[in-house]
C-alpha cells in the first residue's frame, strides 16, 4: 500500500515540475533566481553563524575584519559573499549577483544601482518575507532582475554595521532587513 | 572580354601584395625588425621591443579573424605573464573583476579597465606619461565623481593630486589604504635602534667562519646550533645531534689546497678569494660552477673539456632560484624572463629545415647599458657594459655582498640620487657598519632599498627585482622604509622629489595630510 502511495506521490511530483518551473521557453527565470538565492543565502548564513558568530563573537578564537589580509583574520560575511560573486563572474556571464543596500557602507558599490534595483531594495525592506522580480534594460540588453531581502541573521551583523564609520544608518537590530541580494540574468544575447 | 590592361593591373597588385608580405615576413622572422616598430616602447620595454611575439602573442590569422575584444584580451594576458604576480602581490586596488557586470557598462565605456592597454598603450611615447600611463591625468574622475561630497577632506581637491601627492595609486595602495594609515599613523619619524632584520642576519659573519676561529670549532658550532634549535622550539630541548651535524658542516669546508681545477684556470687571486667565500664554506669546489655536470670528478682532462670560464645565470640559478627568478623580472635581467619570446627551433631533419635555418632568429643577448632607455643617467664609460649576468655586479669568487650593495650600483648609475648617496645619512650609517661601530643591519646600502631582503617561508632572500620596490615609489614604504622610519615620515619623504634627488639628505619639505585625515575620521 505504501509503495502505491509513494508511486502516486512521485508521479504527482514529476507531473507538477513542468507546471511550476518551466515556461514555453524553458525554466522560469524567477525559479532560477530562487534556486540560486537558496544556495547563496544558505552558504552566507552558515558562514555568518558558524564562523563569525561562533568562532569570532562567541569563542573569540579568531577575528573577522575588513582588512583581513593584512590583519591575518577572517573576511567579513559581506566580503566573503562579494568574493564569491567575483569568482562566479570569472567563470560565467550567464548570471551575476551582488549584495546591495539603500544604506551602503561601501558607497562605490551602490553608485551604479539601477532604478529597478532601488525599487526592489525598497520593496523587500517594506514587505517582510517577500521577494521582488522585474525586467530592465541596461546598455541595450534586457535582464531579469530579482531582489531578495538580506536580513541581519546574527547580532554581529547589526553591531558591525551600526558601528562602522561609513555606515549611513546606525539603528539596525537582529532581524532587520539591511539590504538585498540582487540577481540578474540576461534574457537575450 | 577582359581588358589586357586590367589583367596586368590585377596581376601587378597581387604580385606587389605578395612581395610586401614576403619582405615583411623576412624582416619579422630574421631581419632588421626595428623597421617594423611603429613607435618606441616605454622605458624598460625597450629592452625587449624587438622580441615582438612576447607581447603580440596572436598571429596574422588571429589578427585578421578574431574580434578586437579577443585580441585586446590576448594582449592583456601577455602583460600578465610578467606583471600579474606583482599585481596580485600588491592586492591590486582596481582588478578587472571590479569592472564586470551589466551595471558597469557605463564605467567601462569611460575606462575599460579589462585591458591593460586602455591606460598603458605602447609605441606612443608622445602621449605616454610617468608610470607608462597613456591616458590623460583625469582618469580617476571617470568613476570617483562624488568623492568631494562623500569626504569633507577631499572637497575641492584637483584631479591632478589623486596620484601625485603621495595619497593614492591605481594598483598598489598596500601602504596607503585608510586602515593602514590609521594603524601606523602615530609612528615616529626615526624608530629607535632601527635595524633591518634580514640584512642584520645576512651581514652577520657566517657562524661556520666564526667557529673556525675558535680553539674548538666543533663545540663552538654545536653550541650555536643548540642555541638556534632552542630559539626555534622555544624550549630547552635538543632534538637533533648537533655535535654530529657540526662535524659534518666543518668537514665540508674547503681550503686552497683542496682546489680541483685544470692548471691553466688556477688563478691565485681567485683561489684566495674563493677560500673565504660562502661557496668554499659549503663545500663547493671549482667545478660546481665551472663544470656543474662533472662537479664530483677529479679527472682534470674531463674538467678541462667541459670547463665554462664565465658561468652565467643558468648555473647560479641552480642554487639561487629565488634570486634568479626575481632577477629576470627586474630591469637588469628581464631579457632572460622565461616568457620572453624564444628563437624558433630548427628541425634537425626534414625538407623545411633549410628554410627554417634561413629564418631562424637569434636569442636575445644581455642588454648593453648604452641600449637602455635611461643611458643618459649612466656613466658614459660603461655604455658598452652588458647587464644580465650575475657577475656584472657580484665578484664571482668572493661573492662579496658589500660590493654588490653599493659599488656595483654606483659604478654605472650616475644620476643625482646615486651621486648624493655618498653625502647621505644612509651612507654614513653604512660606513659605521663597515667599520664595526654600527651593528649589522644598521647601515643602508643601495641594495637595501632597491633590492631588499624579503621573507620566503621560514627564511628570506634578496629580491633582485628592483622594479618591484621602485615604481610607484610608495611600494618601498612597507618592505623598506618602515624597517627604520614611521609611515608618515616615509610618505612625506617619498612625496618630496627634491629630497629623493638629494638621497634624503635633510627632512621632507612638505607634509602629506592623508594620515591626519584618516585619524580625524576615527575620532
Amino acid at each position: 500500500m505504501s509503495k502505491i502511495i509513494n508511486m502516486l506521490v512521485g508521479g504527482a511530483m514529476l507531473a507538477a515540475i513542468p507546471v511550476s518551473t518551466t515556461s514555453a521557453d524553458g525554466i522560469d527565470p524567477a525559479d532560477v533566481t530562487d534556486m540560486l538565492h537558496a544556495v547563496m543565502d544558505s552558504d552566507r548564513t552558515i558562514y555568518t553563524k558558524m564562523i563569525v558568530g561562533r568562532l569570532v563573537a562567541e569563542h573569540k578564537l579568531i577575528k573577522a575584519t575588513e582588512n583581513f589580509e593584512d590583519d591575518i583574520s577572517a573576511p567579513l560575511p559581506a566580503q566573503m559573499f562579494r568574493m564569491g560573486a567575483e569568482a562566479v563572474a570569472d567563470r560565467t556571464d550567464l548570471f551575476e549577483y551582488s549584495l546591495q543596500s539603500l544604506w551602503p557602507i561601501n558607497k562605490p558599490n551602490a553608485e551604479n544601482q539601477t532604478e529597478l534595483e532601488k525599487e526592489g531594495l525598497k520593496f523587500v525592506a517594506e514587505n517582510i518575507g517577500e521577494n521582488f522580480y522585474g525586467e530592465e534594460v541596461i546598455d541595450d540588453l534586457k535582464y531579469f532582475t530579482a531582489v531578495y531581502a538580506d536580513v541581519a541573521v546574527a547580532e554581529v551583523c547589526a553591531t558591525c554595521h551600526n558601528e562602522h564609520k561609513d555606515s549611513p544608518r546606525t539603528d539596525f537590530k537582529v532581524g532587520d532587513v539591511m539590504g538585498g541580494v540582487v540577481i540578474r540574468i540576461p534574457l537575450e544575447g | 572580354m577582359i581588358n589586357r590592361n586590367h589583367m596586368l593591373w590585377v596581376l601587378w597588385i597581387i604580385l606587389s601584395l605578395m612581395g610586401m608580405m614576403i619582405i615583411t615576413g623576412v624582416i619579422f622572422v630574421g631581419g632588421p625588425r626595428h623597421l617594423l616598430l611603429i613607435g618606441k616602447t616605454t622605458a624598460a620595454h625597450g629592452q625587449i621591443e624587438l622580441a615582438c611575439e612576447s607581447c603580440h602573442t596572436t598571429g596574422l590569422i588571429d589578427n585578421l579573424t578574431k574580434s578586437p575584444k579577443k585580441l585586446a584580451a590576448a594582449m592583456t594576458k601577455a602583460c600578465g605573464t610578467c606583471h600579474l604576480e606583482e599585481l596580485n602581490a600588491a592586492n591590486d586596488s582596481h582588478p578587472t573583476k571590479k569592472f564586470r557586470g551589466a551595471k558597469k557598462a557605463k564605467t567601462r565605456a569611460q575606462l575599460n579597465a579589462f585591458y591593460c592597454q586602455t591606460c598603458h598603450a605602447e609605441h606612443v611615447p608622445e602621449i605616454t606619461r610617468p608610470m607608462a600611463v597613456s591616458l590623460p591625468q583625469d582618469l580617476c574622475v571617470a568613476c570617483h565623481t562624488k568623492i568631494g561630497e562623500e569626504r569633507e577632506s577631499h572637497a575641492g581637491l584637483e584631479f591632478t593630486t589623486c596620484a601625485s601627492a603621495g595619497c593614492h595609486n591605481y594598483h598598489d595602495n598596500t601602504a596607503l589604504y585608510e586602515a593602514f594609515l590609521v594603524k601606523h599613523g602615530h609612528g615616529e619619524d626615526f624608530l629607535p635602534d632601527a635595524v633591518q632584520e634580514f640584512a642584520a642576519i645576512s651581514r652577520t659573519p657566517a657562524i661556520i667562519r666564526t667557529a673556525l676561529d675558535e680553539d674548538d670549532p666543533i663545540t663552538a658550532l654545536e653550541t650555536y646550533l643548540n642555541d638556534r634549535d632552542t630559539q626555534k622550539a622555544e624550549q630547552d630541548v635538543q632534538t637533533t645531534d648537533n655535535r654530529t651535524k657540526a662535524k659534518e658542516m666543518l668537514d665540508l669546508v674547503l681550503y686552497a689546497k683542496d682546489v680541483i681545477a685544470p692548471e691553466q684556470y688556477q688563478d691565485q687571486d681567485a683561489i684566495t678569494a674563493w677560500e673565504s667565500s660562502a661557496h668554499a664554506g659549503a663545500g663547493l669546489n671549482c667545478a660546481a660552477c665551472h663544470a656543474p655536470d662533472f662537479k664530483d670528478t677529479t679527472d682534470l682532462a674531463l674538467l678541462e673539456e667541459n670547463w665554462t670560464e664565465r658561468p652565467g645565470l643558468a648555473v647560479c640559478s641552480d642554487c639561487h632560484e629565488n634570486q634568479a627568478e626575481t632577477f629576470t623580472m627586474g630591469k637588469h635581467g628581464m631579457r632572460f624572463h622565461p616568457e620572453i619570446a624564444k628563437p624558433r627551433t630548427v628541425e634537425a631533419d626534414g625538407p623545411m629545415s633549410i628554410a627554417v635555418h634561413v629564418f631562424k632568429d637569434t636569442p636575445l643577448k644581455p642588454t648593453s647599458i648604452g641600449q637602455t632607455s635611461r643611458k643618459d643617467l649612466m656613466k658614459p664609460d660603461v655604455h658598452d657594459m652588458e647587464i644580465g649576468n650575475c657577475n656584472t655586479c657580484h665578484k664571482p669568487h668572493e661573492v662579496n655582498l658589500e660590493v654588490a650593495g653599493v659599488e656595483a650600483c654606483t659604478s654605472c648609475h650616475n644620476d643625482d640620487h646615486t651621486q648624493n648617496y655618498f653625502n647621505s645619512r644612509h651612507f654614513e650609517l653604512w660606513q659605521l657598519e663597515l667599520s664595526g661601530e654600527g651593528a649589522p643591519g644598521t647601515g643602508v646600502t643601495c641594495a637595501d632599498c632597491h633590492m631588499p631582503k624579503i621573507e620566503a617561508g621560514d627564511s628570506f632572500f634578496t629580491s633582485h627585482n628592483q622594479n618591484d620596490f621602485l615604481r610607484p615609489k610608495e611600494k618601498m614604504i612597507r618592505p623598506v622604509c618602515m624597517s627604520c622610519h614611521g609611515l608618515g615620515f616615509s610618505i612625506d619623504a617619498l612625496a618630496d622629489p627634491k629630497l629623493v634627488e638629494s638621497n634624503f639628505n635633510g627632512r621632507p619639505s612638505k607634509h602629506i595630510e592623508s594620515i591626519d585625515w584618516a585619524l580625524k575620521r576615527e575620532e
